[in-house]
Parts: C-alpha cells; structure tokens; sequence
C-alpha cells in the first residue's frame, strides 16, 4: 500500500533513516518496534507522506508520490502522533475536522462520528475541550478522530503510551473490530512487544534508523501444543522449553536479559540450556552492555551482558558459548 | 505649575466643546493608522507565516532581514520614501507627496516589519504537531494554515495591536512625506510637535491626550487579548 525505497532521511545531515525498503502491505497489520530514537516515529511521518525523504522514494499503491504529496493522497494515510494534540475546540469539533475537509457534514458526519464514539467510548467527552483531558483521553479521541475518517492505511505512534493496560487492550479491541468491519492497514509502532504481537501480524525491528535482523528480544513464532505446563517447542534444530497453559498460534520472546552465559554448560536448574557460537557482539544503544550474538543450533538468540563479563569470558565472534535460561523466563504472547 | 495649569485647562476646554481642529486632526490619523496597519498586516501575516512555516533557501537571511527592519528609524523611512515620492523620484508620477497616502505608504513600510516578523514568532510558537496533525487529517495547505494561525490568534491579535501601536505613534514619516499640512495631512503626532514649536501648548496638550486615550485604548484591547489566550 505505502512503500519506502532506497530511503536516506537526514535531519541536519544526521542520518536518522537508512532503509532499502519498507512496505506496509494492503489491509496488513505491521509492527515497528525499536527503543526511542530508533526512527520509528521519523518512518511513520515518511509513511503519512507528511515529510519528503532526503534521498528515496516513496509509492502510493504503486504509484511514485511527488515530492509534496498531494492533499488527496494525504487523505488516504492517516498518522496518530506518540503525544497527540487536539485542535481548539471541543473534542466533537476535533472528530468532525478531517470528516469537513473531505466535504462531509450533517448527519452523515454525525453517523461516522456515531459509530467512532460508541467504538472508543468517548460519549462523555463529546463536549470538553483539550485541557479538560487527560492523555490518556486525549490519545482516544485522537485514535477516533483518525478512525473516522476510514483511511487505507492507519498509522499509530504508541497509540497506548499513555493509556492503562485496560484502556489499551480497549483501544486495541476497537481497532480490530473497525478492520473486521472494513479492512485497512495498520502500522503501529510500539516498545510494547506484547501488544505487537497481539494485534498485528507481522514485525519489523528498527535500530538507529535501520532495518534491524534480528528482533531485540528473541521473538519466535510457534504453535503450542494443548495441556498445561511445561512445554519442549522445536525451533530449528533445538527444543525450547516454555512453561504456558496456552495453546495453538503464540509468539515466544526470551528476555536477552535473563539469558546466561558461559563458556561451558553450568548445573543449573535452566531447563534451556543451549551451546553454539558467537556470531557478533555490539555495545548497547545506551548503557555500557554488550549484546552477544550466538547461532545455537541454527537459531539466533542475542543475550545482553556487561562488558566485564565478556572480559571475564574471553568472548570474541567464533567463541564456543552456552546460553541457558529458565523455562519461566520465556514470555509467551 | 501655572502654565501647566493653563495648558490642562485649554485643552479640556477644546476636548469637551469638540474642537473640530482637533477632532479632524484624530479623524485623520485614525483613518490613516487604521489604513496602514490593515495593508500591513495583509502583507505580513501571510508572509510571517510564510517565514515560520517554509524551508527555503536564504529563510535565515529573510528572517535577519525583517528582524532588522523593525528597528528602522522612521525618519529614514520617511526620508528614503520622500526619495521614491518626490518629482524626480521613480514614483513621483504618482503625485502622492504630501497626500495622506504617502503617510499610509509611510506607515505600511514601518508596521510591516512588525507584523511579519511578529508574526512568523508567533507562528513559530504554535506546537509544531498542530500544522502535522491537520496535514494528516487531509487539510490543504490553506486549511492547514487556517488551523495553525487559529492556534495562535491571541498571538496574532497581539501583532495587530503592536502595528497599530507603530503606526498611529510614529511622527518621523509622518513628517517628512505627509508635510504637516492643515486639514490634509496634520496628524496628531505632527500636529502635537507643531504646536508645541508654536507655543500653543494646551492645544498640543489636547492632541496628546487624544493620542494618548488611544494608546490606551490599544493597549487594554491588548491586554484583555492575552488574558484570554492565558486562559
């Protein structure tokens, strides 16, 4: 539906983006998920054709969008910020902004906007304004106001930031209840794995502005089998062990810091214990970890260790390493 | 003490009968300020916007540019315009000088700088999200500007009220270009240091105090203004 090409996106010659390419699929649900200052929020704005990119191009159902989009275009594409605003006025004035500049009034911007309130609760809203608010309220009403204008592709920066666990769950059930009604694309951005992976289909990690191979946190996507505890999940050419009562589609996610390790295999009570080879090492984004890369058994776990812990290990990409975890440190999603 | 007395006297007197000297004379100026400061804010609204919305090349330069103006002495103003109105001057086809015209074009070139750099400050202060978020909503670029200049309308009010403030006070292009003439281009900056030269001091006095009622007037409406943007 949107596609980013051979993008380069500078801010004062700070490259913040550097993506060979990036899509949102047609009625896909897609997450991005990275640490702040990844890019996520520079890629949403690339994706709301809200700002050219320096070098690349961008395509619209295929089509190269020029370098300032159209307003007809924009129109298909909506982003709702990490923070926010509403307009002054009262928060009806703000859901029926978009629904006026598309020339749609009386009772057929009141059904919509009917049909938006009902979704997100927003009925005892309707006529505050900005500052009687909260943020959590004020992200709703910006979430309702990007609903009701049904378009093709919903863009969403953190869209629960500021909502509690049961406003987000709320939030999210009502997004996929208007894409039952009416498949659209939704890109959300989120540090939240757990609603990523709840509500969207498909993953993309960022890391300083770039694609990044592996998802932070050891994400797999597996099929649980019924019953109750402790379960061995083939991945690869290892077994995972998990403690879930869930069953059928899930995705796994191993903490990289609760994962051991060592040069040899410990005695220890980690129901996971797996040996293979560095394959890299970086220093974290911020802190003054070391994240290791190690293929075990034709798997990629990253573990996140202090740098005098690799010292004290003698690590180097190639060096023998196990990791071991426990079975309730899997998360299961 | 008793001159001053005298003076308060005599123009209490002029103001209360209605001197029709001294009420053409406000007449004047407030069709003229009001003139000025319209054209002013036409032009540089829209181009303040244009500086604090737009990136293009020179954009700084653009902005120095109008920062400076707004210390431009108004006898400058006055005397490059005398320059540009004169007989031999590029416009004096026009045959504005000494017309009350010249001192609208006087006061436009004066009220401009403020009304667009002020402007595009205010403008700039407006929560960058607000031009986005209408931008996202499917707004064109005149819906878009509509949103963000009602953002700041308080601020933009302000702006107003400071052109207005530059135009009815400043005497320096007044001078020059309007010539103080009787009854066609005596406004009362012009007037009140004439009569003060003349010695009719309760007269000048008069004229002050009329100017000063609507400095006070600007002012008011400028502070009832921001209280309501604070709120």
């Amino acid at each position: 539906m949107v596609e980013l090409r051979a993008i380069r996106h500078r801010y004062a010659d700070r490259l913040v983006l550097d993506l060979e390419q990036f899509s949102v699929p047609r009625a896909g649900a897609l997450a991005i998920v990275g640490h702040n200052g990844s890019g996520k929020s520079t890629l949403l704005r690339l994706l709301a054709l809200l700002e050219t990119p320096t070098e690349g191009q961008v395509f619209f159902d295929g089509a190269l969008v020029p370098c300032r989009a159209r307003a007809s275009l924009r129109r298909r594409v909506t982003l709702v910020e990490q923070r926010p605003i509403l307009f002054r006025g009262t928060v009806r004035e703000n859901l029926e902004f978009g629904l006026d500049v598309r020339g749609i009034a009386g009772s057929a911007a009141n059904g919509i906007i009917g049909d938006v309130v009902e979704r997100l609760g927003l009925q005892p809203l309707l006529d505050r304004r900005r500052h009687e608010l909260s943020d959590g309220e004020v992200q709703r009403v910006a979430v309702a106001r990007a609903l009701a204008l049904r378009p093709d592709v919903l863009l969403l920066d953190e869209p629960a930031s500021s909502a509690d666990r049961a406003a987000a769950g709320a939030l999210y059930r009502a997004l996929a209840a208007e894409r039952a009604a009416r498949p659209f694309a939704v890109c959300i951005a989120s540090h939240q794995l757990e609603d990523a992976y709840r509500w969207t289909d498909d993953i993309r990690a960022l890391a300083e502005g770039r694609l990044s191979p592996v998802t932070p946190e050891n994400l797999f996507r597996v099929e649980l089998p019924a019953g109750d505890g402790l379960k061995g999940i083939q991945i690869g050419q290892v077994d995972l062990f998990v403690m879930t009562d869930r069953s059928g589609p899930a995705v796994l996610a191993v903490p990289p810091t609760d994962i051991f390790v060592s040069k040899e295999p410990l005695p220890s009570s980690a129901r996971n214990v797996l040996s293979g080879r560095v394959t890299g090492m970086s220093i974290e984004h911020r802190g003054a970890g070391v994240q290791i890369r190690a293929d075990v058994g034709g798997v990629e776990l990253v573990a996140a260790v202090t740098a005098e812990a690799t010292r004290d290990l003698a690590l180097g990409p190639g060096s023998p390493v196990v990791f071991s975890f426990k079975a309730t440190a899997v998360r299961v999603f | 003490m008793e001159f001053l007395a005298e003076g308060f006297a005599r123009a209490w007197d002029l103001l209360v009968r209605g001197d029709a000297e001294v009420y053409g004379i406000a007449l004047l100026t407030l069709r003229v300020a009001v003139l000025a400061t319209f054209v002013a804010c036409a032009i540089g609204l829209p181009l303040g916007y244009f500086l604090a919305t737009r990136r293009f090349w020179g954009r700084r330069a653009a902005l120095t540019v109008v920062n400076t103006a707004l210390a431009f002495p108004t006898v400058v103003v006055g005397l490059l315009l005398y320059g540009m109105l004169s007989r031999r001057g590029p416009l004096g086809g026009l045959g504005w000088l000494y017309t009350w015209q010249a001192i609208v074009v006087g006061d436009v070139l004066l009220a401009l700088p403020i009304a667009a750099a002020l402007s595009a400050a205010a403008i700039q202060g407006v929560d960058p999200r607000i031009r986005r978020t209408a931008e996202t909503l499917g707004a064109g670029p005149w819906r878009t500007a509509w949103t963000v200049t009602r953002e700041a309308r308080f601020a933009l009010a302000a702006v107003i009220t400071a052109a207005f403030g530059q135009v009815v006070a400043e005497i320096g292009a007044a001078m020059i270009v309007g010539g103080n003439i009787r009854g066609s281009t005596r406004t009362l900056t012009t007037s009140v240091a004439l009569f003060t030269s003349q010695g009719d001091f309760g007269m000048a006095l008069a004229l002050g105090l009329v100017l000063l009622a609507m400095a006070l007037v600007v002012n008011i409406a400028l502070q009832v203004l921001q209280g309501r943007g604070s709120g």
